[in-house]
């Protein structure tokens, strides 16, 4: 049981090792009860706004992106990224160049589609930076 | 009646000074950079737009060697918060946040090519613009992606009030 749930979370390792870009985010992942978390240190490049400063919205925009992708991986135990088909980002609070969380839970998933919600976070998990819907194809 | 070659002169003055004034609008925030994002200062199109070559910075090879959805989707942003910097009406100074962002992936584009991404300011007025954009290849026109988003303007720039 626990070699398999190792097995899984390799995949989304590979997945990290596997997308240059992802690796240029500094992303990484943990699985605690079943829940893929990801996260990024808030490395000075990920940063979009200099003054305040302020994350790029593209920097969240991909973590919860990937938040999804790394769960749809992880429950179905796929060896490749699903097609994302699209992602509707709301933004909530400032993003700060800190430490940040992100975590997507299936809504529903069919045979061929994946709808998810995702969330990001920092210091507290109860106050949301971001959300998102996220649709992946799966039967490509 | 030809304006005179002073005239001229300081006219030409004036649009080298402004021109100035809006490349250092559109200086690339550190993510920008990173990505390797350019802006496209000779574009005759519509909106505002930024090209991004194809490098493995962008890349997600596990689907053979595209260019990754995140790396779109923070090109598509960055676009999107330039248009509005660049609309007639907008004052320079004035906050600016990303309310919301929804990007559509049509297809996947390769690394050998490079992406333009363009942004255009559809509503405007002293609360909120309205901006959509695309992504598509150079070389052949495929579109990639599109995205729409809403930014709210005047905002405190401020961390502590949001």
């Amino acid at each position: 049981m626990a070699q398999s749930l190792q097995n899984k979370l390799d995949h989304v390792h590979r997945l990290i090792k596997a997308n240059p870009y992802l690796e240029l985010l500094g992303a990484e992942a943990e699985v605690i009860e079943e829940e893929v978390i990801v996260s990024v240190f808030g490395a000075p490049h990920l940063v979009g706004n200099i003054n305040l400063p302020a994350l790029h919205g593209g920097v969240i925009g991909s973590l919860l992106g990937f938040a999804a992708t790394a769960q749809v991986v992880y429950t179905n135990n796929l060896h490749a990224s699903p097609r994302l088909v699209n992602i509707d980002i709301d933004y909530l609070r400032t993003g700060k160049p800190i430490k940040t969380f992100a975590a997507a839970k299936v809504v529903r998933q069919g045979r061929r589609v994946a709808n998810m919600r995702a969330e990001l976070w920092q210091a507290e998990r109860t106050r949301t930076i971001a959300v998102a819907r996220v649709q992946f194809l799966l039967d490509q | 009646m030809l304006p005179s070659l002073e005239l001229t002169a300081s006219l030409n003055w004036v649009i080298k000074s402004m021109s100035m004034f809006l490349k250092s609008l559109k200086e690339l925030p550190p993510f920008g950079e990173a990505l390797g994002m350019i802006l496209e200062e000779q574009d005759q199109g519509a909106g505002v737009a930024v090209l991004l070559p194809g490098h493995g910075r962008v890349s997600s090879s596990d689907q053979g060697g595209i260019f990754h959805s995140g790396a779109i989707l923070a090109t598509i942003d960055n676009t999107a918060g330039w248009c509005i910097r660049d609309h007639e009406d907008y004052i320079e100074g004035t906050s600016m946040a990303t309310l919301d962002l929804r990007v559509d992936f049509l297809t996947s584009a390769a690394l050998s090519e490079t992406l333009r991404v363009r942004a255009i300011c559809d509503g405007f007025d002293g609360s909120l613009a309205f901006v959509r954009a695309t992504a598509e290849v150079v070389a052949s026109g495929v579109l990639v992606a599109t995205g729409q988003a809403t930014f709210m303007l005047g905002t405190p720039n401020n961390p502590a009030n949001v």
